[in-house]
């Protein structure tokens, strides 16, 4: 996360974080593709101002699926709460953060990224546990139903 | 443990389970204990297709009358006869002291009845009996399944044989009931709007399988769901078998319509639909809140990335403690110092784009122009 200021070629007087744009190659690292499995994985595309961070979460079967969407999509809606999210995650990716050279400086850069470790390990583990708290209510639910039969 | 109070908590506050009619049973109330006989004509329209109307005089201050328009579950039934005889007699013997049968019923409406409000008695016991008149719509649909559902018992089809009937409580939700020598089978397609539902529902039905299967719930009827329409429902409307939800059987023998389970049954299986939706709801908004809460704790996560470094710190945060307030204090100084020095380089750095090395000393010591003071002073001349 070695993030500099660095005002944009093109334009005069404009700053602009470089890996969103992508118009000149020479301030632009080499993207990384971290593969857990299929499902699983986080591209790290970094330039000379910023960083973009894209993570796709893994979702075993429907349910997951929805609550995935659910949970991510609300969170990208509220992203000026967490400054350094992205409000459209990258195509073919469930969230993605970006994080540019004014991050850097208003956050300590060792908190940044035990943020975004534990945001990974937050979403995976409430996805968990809102899937069986979801199954868990179903189970209630049916049995107050056929409760109602005796 | 909490989630099982919470619902039933829930439970205990769906009207849309509740027999009696909430808007009929205000109404009666209001008339029962208003001092003073009023004329009243009041309609009032419930699930878009039941009517009630409601009339009394000040001439015949006792008596009201009541007229009910609902549409019957079968359909066939509505158009051959209206109500069945059973459904007038189950009637008639609700409250026979309070309650009138009057013949013929008001023109528009399937069943007008008299209510003596004078035999009704003072106290507790009046509500108790207002709410049992304002359950006669659902005593009425009640009635015609508990016909068919009791039918079970008196073996009327022959083996091999079944009969299919369709009915509608709800708009646009039909059920069949299908009749089979030794059950009868309850089968509901189900629709809805959003995917989202579908697969909450689909994971409530999968959980109603999965518990009604155990011994521990073998008394009662046996639930399945499946994806495609079952065999007992072939040869059926395609607008009726077209379902996003898949369908929901319930196995209903004779020993769930023995006696007093009859009524808990019926009125389990009309309100089958309502009961589902009102989960998915609930479901919907304890993600919702779940989502919220997350939401809090990871901004919170944020927040300390930041405070840390002082940049961003509430008042409230450390108004109680003078010690950190300084610490905040002494470390903005810095930023604001480090602001400074940034500025400062990216002006000279415009001023001077091209840097030469060791340049600047020898401009220190050569180029500077030397500062003396003058003794004479500078007088301004007129």
């Amino acid at each position: 996360m070695c993030l500099q200021n660095f005002p944009c070629q093109e334009v005069e007087r404009h700053n602009k974080p470089e890996v969103e744009l992508k118009t000149s190659p020479e301030l632009l690292l080499k993207p990384i593709l971290i593969c857990r499995n299929e499902a699983e994985k986080c591209l790290i595309e970094t330039s000379i101002n910023s960083l973009r961070i894209s993570l796709k979460v893994k979702q075993a079967d429907e349910l997951e699926n929805i609550l995935t969407k659910k949970f991510l999509r609300f969170l990208s809606m509220r992203a000026e709460a967490f400054q350094v999210l992205r409000r459209k995650p990258v195509q073919g990716y469930d969230i993605s953060f970006l994080i540019t050279n004014y991050h850097c400086e208003e956050m300590q850069k060792h908190k940044l990224i035990d943020f975004i470790v534990q945001f990974m390990e937050d979403i995976d583990k409430e996805i968990s546990e809102l899937k069986m708290s979801v199954n868990t209510r179903g189970r209630l639910v049916a049995a107050e139903f056929l409760k109602q039969f005796i | 443990m909490s989630q099982n109070l919470y619902f039933l908590r829930e439970r205990e506050r769906m009207a849309c389970f509740d027999r009696a009619s909430p808007a009929l049973k205000e109404t009666l109330l209001k008339i029962y204990r208003d001092n003073k006989p009023t004329e009243l004509d009041q309609r009032l329209f419930e699930f878009g297709a039941v009517e009630y109307h409601i009339r009394s005089s000040v001439s015949d201050p006792h008596y009201v009358h009541l007229s009910i328009s609902t549409p019957l579950l079968s359909q066939e039934a509505s158009v051959a006869q209206g109500i069945s005889q059973g459904t007038v007699q189950t009637i008639k013997g609700i409250l026979s002291d309070i309650v009138e049968l009057v013949e013929p019923s008001r023109e528009g409406y399937q069943l007008t009845l008299r209510l003596d409000f004078s035999k009704i008695p003072q106290g507790k016991d009046s509500s108790k009996i207002i709410t049992e008149i304002a359950s006669i719509q659902a005593a009425i649909l009640s009635c015609q399944l508990k016909e068919m559902l009791s039918n079970v018992a008196s073996q009327d089809t022959s083996p091999g044989m079944y009969k299919l009937i369709k009915l509608l409580y709800h708009p646009r939700e039909p059920f069949f009931v299908v009749r089979q020598p030794e059950k009868t089978i309850a089968v509901f397609p189900m629709r809805f709007q959003e995917n989202t539902d579908v697969i909450i529902a689909t994971a409530f039905f999968q959980e109603l399988m999965d518990v009604g299967s155990s011994e521990a719930w073998a008394k009662v009827p046996l639930c399945t769901w499946s994806p495609i329409p079952p065999p007992e429902l072939r040869g059926e409307q395609m607008e009726d078998l077209s379902t996003n939800g898949g369908f929901v059987s319930f196995d209903i023998l004779p020993h769930h319509v023995k006696g007093k389970r009859l009524d808990k049954t019926v009125w389990n299986l009309l309100n089958f639909y309502a009961f589902v939706k009102y989960h998915v709801k609930c479901t919907r908004g304890f993600i919702q809140r779940r989502m919220r809460k997350r939401l809090d704790n990871l901004v919170k996560i944020l927040h300390k990335a930041s405070s840390e470094e002082g940049g961003y710190v509430d008042d409230a945060q450390v108004a109680g403690c003078g010690c950190i307030k300084s610490l905040v204090s002494v470390s903005k100084t810095n930023t604001l110092r480090r602001r400074c020095r940034n500025f400062t380089k990216k002006v000279k750095r415009m001023r001077c784009p091209i840097k030469i090395h060791g340049f600047r000393r020898f401009r220190r010591r050569w180029l500077t122009v030397p500062k003396f003071s003058s003794a004479f002073k500078y007088t301004k001349i007129d």
